[in-house]
């Protein structure tokens, strides 16, 4: 078993900060924020490894936080349906008959089958394989086959035995599910980061919407490696993509420290420069630049001068925990866990809904071409991912902590910014908030516990 | 997609001609598999469409179309967009092409069909890919193809449609850095 702390270990031997705890401690609360230094950035590798901790995850993580499930857009009419996860739970997300889109769990109230076997469809209800048991577009139970064995039965009650449903809340069409009674709403869990995410939801009129389809690969990874690569990891981004920059341009773009930022609130991050196209600039089709350039003046009016300068700038972000997206490229993804070392990428395209029409192929064949398993920039991120989780099998590699303290003390007061900004996207600013919240999480028994920061 | 989904009244093609056109194949996965990206490109038509779509697991009786070209793909290029990937493939900094995958492509099941033009044929396919890397990775691809194999004026066989129907719904693999 693993080594008991310091045992065997000078302390000329351990990192700066103090020794990570080993894997056989108690997982309480003190060992999990133990495990996050969000002041100076020291990360415990255990967090991206143990199954406890993982386990602890499932629970106060994915099903306590609002989780993206869909965009009002994919389930356009009654019947509409697509099915995802919360965490590990199957769930299905359906626009029923009162019109709003509802999400409940893809399991059998009965023996606890899945009842949808489809990613994407339409339905009048969902019907469970094993003995016929159907329910609503709303979760209800709507059938049960033979119900009169079930004729003064106490414990058959209709109104008890239909899927268990999450609240379903919606920001700019995005719908985010939430299993905890006691979360607060998505509008006070986004906090701030609302005011962020209109530059894409609301840069115009019309909204955005999703292109038809959605790509799914599985990563050999701890979720949090690609969550925290979105919210706040600019560094990467030359070096890593330095073979796709070369290819396209011979070379990389200029990331300046005075015009970029990393903003945070509520663990949601955002890095930016404010360079308006560099993103949407690597897609390489001139015609979505053409757009961006005929309306840099409308965002402006919407969004205000600052902002739009994000509409679709060298960035990345993620939504708590793990929606993250790229302006500019136009794609939203979800790293679903599948366990420790496994994640499920799931990669959507969107567009402003009042684009013109001949941008929707442009945008999908971009991402294609950049942003998804087979796109040239990010077949280089999973193989940064599956390493730095593998790599945290070996208990010695675990008794080092990672370094996450790039651009301490770059936090600013910013006139017009919301939430924590810091000077210069070259930062990990955001990768500390995030972890900050996790740890934040993790140790609170209840939401009323989680402290505001 | 028409044009190149399997037709059972085609006419059948001579013996020398089915297997100049296997042989065509086997060589386009022995280039790949030996990273010989330029002489693949090569092999291709000037007006090449390589389509991988997205697959996904629908119920029978669902109206939508089971293959869409507005629906998100893995691949749908051209040759500028191949001509891209492979550069990016050839650049020393393609940290994750080094070193190297070990490629494998098994292609079998071929059948050539004639078309309405003398000098163009339809070619079903399977091709078996695997994917060594590094220790112990390793990633099985397995697709149905639906060719398009052009007699251009040089006489020699070009690559003009490519229809790659991937077996999995969910990439069960970390990214595609090679064509199937």
């Amino acid at each position: 078993m693993t080594t008991p702390l310091g045992q065997g270990i000078t302390p000329a031997e351990l990192p700066r900060d103090r020794a990570p705890a080993p894997d056989s401690a108690p997982l309480d609360a003190a060992t999990i924020r133990a495990m996050v230094d969000g002041e100076q950035g020291w990360i415990d590798r255990r967090i991206f490894w143990d199954p406890q901790v993982y386990a602890l995850e499932m629970e106060r993580i994915f099903a306590r936080c609002w989780i993206f499930v869909a965009h009002d857009s994919q389930i356009p009419e009654v019947g509409d349906f697509v099915t995802t996860y919360v965490g590990e739970d199957a769930v299905i997300v359906a626009r029923a008959r009162d019109r709003r889109v509802h999400a409940f769990i893809n399991s059998c109230s009965h023996r606890g089958n899945r009842v949808c076997f489809a990613e994407a469809g339409s339905a009048r209800r969902f019907t469970c394989n094993f003995h016929g048991w159907s329910y609503a577009l709303d979760g209800s139970l709507s059938g049960v086959t033979a119900e009169e064995l079930y004729k003064d039965n106490p414990s058959f009650d209709r109104s008890k035995l239909g899927l268990h449903n999450a609240r379903v809340e919606s920001y700019g069409g995005m719908h985010f599910a939430c299993f905890d009674p006691e979360a607060p709403s998505l509008a006070d869990y986004l906090g701030d980061f609302r005011w962020y995410l209109d530059v894409l939801l609301d840069n115009d009129e019309g909204g955005i919407e999703f292109i038809d389809g959605n790509i799914k690969s599985r990563l050999k990874c701890n979720w949090k490696f690609p969550a925290e690569n979105f919210v706040g990891d600019a560094y990467h981004a030359t070096w890593t993509h330095s073979s796709a920059l070369q290819a396209l341009f011979g070379g990389a773009p200029t990331m300046k420290a005075d015009r970029s930022f990393q903003v945070n609130a509520n663990g949601h991050g955002w890095e930016f420069g404010l360079d308006f196209i560099g993103n949407a600039a690597t897609l390489c089709e001139p015609e979505i630049v053409d757009y961006l350039r005929e309306n840099e003046a409308k965002f402006a009016e919407r969004l205000g001068k600052m902002r739009s300068r994000m509409v679709a700038s060298l960035s990345s972000a993620t939504v708590f925990p793990n929606l993250s997206f790229l302006a500019g490229h136009n794609t939203f993804r979800t790293w679903n866990p599948k366990g420790p070392s496994e994640t499920e990428l799931h990669t959507w395209v969107f567009l402003n809904r009042n684009a013109p029409d001949s941008l929707r192929e442009k945008y999908r064949r971009g991402v294609m071409l950049t942003f998804s398993p087979a796109g040239i920039f990010e077949m280089d991120d999973g193989e940064n991912f599956e390493h730095c989780t593998a790599s945290n099998a070996g208990v010695v590699t675990r008794r080092r902590k990672l370094h996450t303290g790039l651009g301490l003390g770059s936090e600013v007061d910013h006139p017009e910014l919301k939430g924590h900004v810091h000077r210069n996207q070259v930062n990990e600013a955001n990768h500390r908030a995030f972890y900050q919240r996790w740890s934040d999480l993790m140790t609170a028994p209840r939401w009323s516990d989680v402290p505001a920061r | 997609m028409s044009g190149i989904e399997g037709n059972a009244g085609a006419a059948r093609v001579d013996r020398d001609l089915a297997f100049e056109i296997e042989q065509f194949l086997y060589r386009e996965a022995r280039l790949l598999d030996a990273e010989r990206y330029d002489e693949w490109l090569a092999m291709m038509a000037p007006d090449i469409h390589y389509w991988m779509p997205g697959i996904q697991a629908r119920y029978r009786a669902d109206r939508a179309d089971v293959l869409s070209r507005t629906r998100m793909a893995f691949f749908d290029d051209d040759l500028d967009y191949l001509t891209k990937r492979v550069d990016r493939a050839k650049q020393t900094t393609a940290w994750a092409e080094d070193p190297p995958t070990r490629h494998f492509h098994m292609v079998g099941n071929v059948e050539v069909e004639a078309t309405a033009l003398p000098n163009e044929w339809v070619v079903h396919s399977l091709v078996h890919n695997l994917r060594h890397r590094n220790e112990t990775e390793e990633q099985t691809l397995t697709a149905r193809r639906q060719d398009l194999v052009r007699r251009d004026g040089t006489g020699a066989l070009k690559l003009a449609r490519r229809l790659i129907r991937l077996q999995q719904t969910v990439l069960q693999a970390k990214n595609i850095n090679t064509f199937l």
